[in-house]
């Protein structure tokens, strides 16, 4: 994985303590609240409802056992134990106290780690598949291009006032784990006819009260010209984006606005006078960065039947096995999920000590690193088949087994109204709710995604969920807005609206009657979204809503 | 209000002019002003300069830019963040070798980026803060992009 070289790291160390300076200026009254806020978002610092939340970068979602025991340090010294795993592959600490987090930077600044632009209207973290460098239908690794476009777009000193947030995604898979065609800027990886590799460039995707897909704006970028071509974006954005209505202000108001063939008109004229200058990236440039993505070491498989002995018969490990384990691009490995929803966390979250348990598991089964994912759960992507069994045994112990990746209970969740401040709605015990209703069910029931929101700013997916909640206010009480047929693979689609909003106590049986529904009408091996397209929506709404 | 130049506070050498008082050298008019004004301004011997809002459209002055020796730049909330990528366009799409100055909502916070896009000059609030954004722009010694 990518290492830090001198100016990686006197850059960040020189960021905390700009951001000490910041923060003790606010403390003494230098910097007036109206004025510290950008200044502490820019570095991931929220006032919640609670206390100071701090989310911390995990450039594509790629962390080394030290780095995450640092991430369990921090969870101990300055938070409650824990920490919260977002869609966008960050970490989220809930409880930190607002002059502790200068010292919180310094720890992180000692692993290569940073809160740079994680939050506030500029350049976010760029995600991407977690499976990079492992899965077999790879076109090629999109890491060292998000390694490439997070040093373009830190600091950058003409894109941190935007009008509103930015978010990359990069897939290097013709199959989307990165649900790019929701970001601002998507990022496909292509090889045209003479095999040279370049981006299909999405533009205007996004959640939250406006839900919308990305559109292609270009359909072959070559990789030497990828910052320049985001740069035109970016400029183009930052000169017409709305700043009059911060709900309007989203890249993807201004293409649909615009209209995008002539904001792609815009981008391109901004484009031909920046192209050929020093944004363009040479060979070597981009070599040094790939050069520190090369493959692990794999050994050859010792036999061809690695889970097979008497004591891999074990129910539970055979269920994991298929749950929770895909296969690898190398013979003899496979990928194994963490899950982070057992029926006794909120999803996402995991303490101090699971993070130490998983750090320990990385070094010794999987070349110490880990992957955070866009379903918020944890990946040792490089495990020897032989290797499984020893491994699901420690991962029981640790509470990190629970054989439902891809189920129901394996939902994407906001922290909802008990944490955040723009909430209208709790989420995490309507997702406690489903977790004891479908724990028993859930891999006899098919993998279904589910996918809640708090509130329209729609953190938890919900729009793209096959199931959405979102949670709405209604006159001081909490319901909930129901979706189906969401998707968020490499054909994303919005959910469509089931009906009027449920009171919160009957949303669980609502959710029980979707499933219903699903599991009387589906032929052999259909899946949700497949009965779903064939059946419609009716046949759910009246489940549903004849019952409440 | 203090001007700061090359992490130096400096004399400001130029005027703001009002809608309504007569010419006189080094004065900044506004946009509007030159707009309505421009064949008789071209050819007024003074120094001049010109304000335009960050959100200004450039089309509707980059043809004048030589009649001018310093662009000032409004920027009227510290977080829109136009004035940067139109100073940027200035600079390096219209190659205006001129001063390019910061006058409005500037935090000393902003001072690197500001003068990393280009702007020559700054105008805060007053001394302090001037003394404050000189102190700002030691902040780093390493940046990725090259400006």
């Amino acid at each position: 994985m990518y290492q830090y070289n001198d100016i990686d790291q006197t850059l960040i160390n020189e960021r905390v303590e700009e951001f000490r300076d910041q923060t003790q200026r606010f403390i003494n009254g230098e910097l007036t609240e109206e004025q510290f806020r950008p200044l502490r978002l820019m570095n991931g610092l929220y006032i919640q409802t609670h206390a100071p939340m701090l989310r911390v970068n995990i450039p594509y979602g790629l962390l080394s056992s030290k780095q995450l025991r640092m991430m369990g340090h921090i969870a101990n010294k300055y938070d409650k134990d824990y920490g919260h795993f977002t869609t966008r592959q960050n970490i989220q600490y809930n409880w930190p106290k607002l002059e502790q987090v200068p010292d919180i930077l310094a720890d992180l600044a000692s692993v290569q780690m940073h809160a740079i632009q994680s939050s506030g209207n500029c350049i976010r973290n760029i995600t991407c598949d977690p499976l990079a460098g492992v899965s077999a239908d790879e076109i090629e690794d999109p890491r060292p291009y998000c390694e490439i476009i997070r040093q373009w777009a830190t600091l950058h000193p003409e894109f941190s006032y935007l009008p509103r947030k930015f978010k990359f995604a990069v897939s290097g898979s013709p199959k989307d784990r990165a649900a790019t065609q929701v970001h601002d800027i998507g990022l496909h990886v292509k090889k045209d006819a003479e095999g040279r590799i370049g981006f299909e460039v999405l533009v205007g995707g996004g959640l939250g009260r406006t839900p919308v897909i990305g559109q292609v704006i270009a359909p072959f970028v070559a990789e030497e010209d990828i910052l320049s071509y985001s740069e035109a974006i970016l400029r183009t954005y930052n000169l017409f984006g709305r700043r009059d209505n911060k709900y309007k202000a989203r890249i993807k108001i201004l293409v649909k606005e615009t209209g995008l063939d002539k904001f792609k008109a815009q981008v391109d004229a901004e484009w031909e006078t920046i192209k050929n200058g020093p944004l363009k990236l040479s060979p070597e440039a981009i070599q040094r960065v790939k050069a520190q993505f090369t493959p692990f070491a794999y050994q050859a498989p010792a036999s061809t039947n690695a889970v097979s002995s008497p004591e891999h018969n074990s129910g539970p490990f055979r269920q994991w096995l298929k749950q929770n384990t895909i296969e690898h691009k190398q013979v003899g490995y496979r990928v194994v999920f963490l899950s982070l929803k057992s029926p006794t966390q909120a999803p996402g979250d995991i303490t101090t000590e699971q993070m130490n348990i998983v750090a320990d598991l990385a070094d010794q089964f999987s070349f110490a690193q880990i992957r955070t994912t866009h379903d918020q759960n944890l990946a040792l992507t490089d495990v020897l088949e032989s290797d499984l069994f020893p491994l699901w045994q420690q991962l029981s112990k640790a509470q990190l087994a629970t054989a439902n990746i891809g189920t129901i209970t394996d939902m994407i969740c906001c922290p909802g109204l008990d944490f955040c401040s723009l909430a209208n709605a709790s989420s995490i015990d309507i997702a406690q709710g489903i977790t004891d209703r479908f724990t028993d069910s859930a891999i006899d029931t098919g993998n279904i995604s589910l996918k809640m929101s708090g509130c329209m700013n729609g953190c938890g997916h919900h729009s793209i969920g096959e199931i959405g909640i979102l949670g709405v206010d209604k006159k001081g009480e909490q319901w909930y807005q129901l979706t189906l047929g969401g998707a968020d693979s490499h054909d994303s689609r919005l959910g469509d609206r089931l009906g009027k909003a449920i009171a919160k106590a009957d949303v669980v049986d609502a959710i029980d009657d979707i499933v219903h529904v699903y599991k009387e009408q589906r032929t052999t091996n259909e899946t949700f979204a497949n009965t779903y397209q064939r059946i419609g929506i009716q046949p759910f709404k009246d489940k549903v809503y004849d019952n409440h | 209000m203090t001007i700061i130049k090359d992490k130096s506070i400096i004399d400001d050498a130029w005027h703001a002019h009002q809608d309504n008082e007569s010419l006189v050298d080094n004065s900044i008019v506004n946009l509007s002003y030159w707009l309505e004004n421009r064949d008789s301004l071209k050819t007024c011997q003074q120094a001049l300069g010109l304000l335009v809002d960050g959100d200004a459209d450039i089309h509707s002055f980059k043809d004048d830019l030589s009649c001018f020796a310093i662009i000032a730049i409004n920027i009227p909330d510290f977080v829109d963040g136009r004035a940067y990528s139109l100073c940027r366009l200035i600079r390096n799409q219209y190659n205006f070798t001129g001063e390019i100055r910061a006058v409005g909502d500037v935090l000393p916070d902003q001072a690197l980026y500001l003068t990393r896009v280009g702007f020559d000059t700054l105008k805060l609030e007053n001394d302090e803060s001037a003394q404050l954004a000189i102190n700002k722009l030691n902040d780093y010694s390493v940046r990725y992009q090259i400006d």
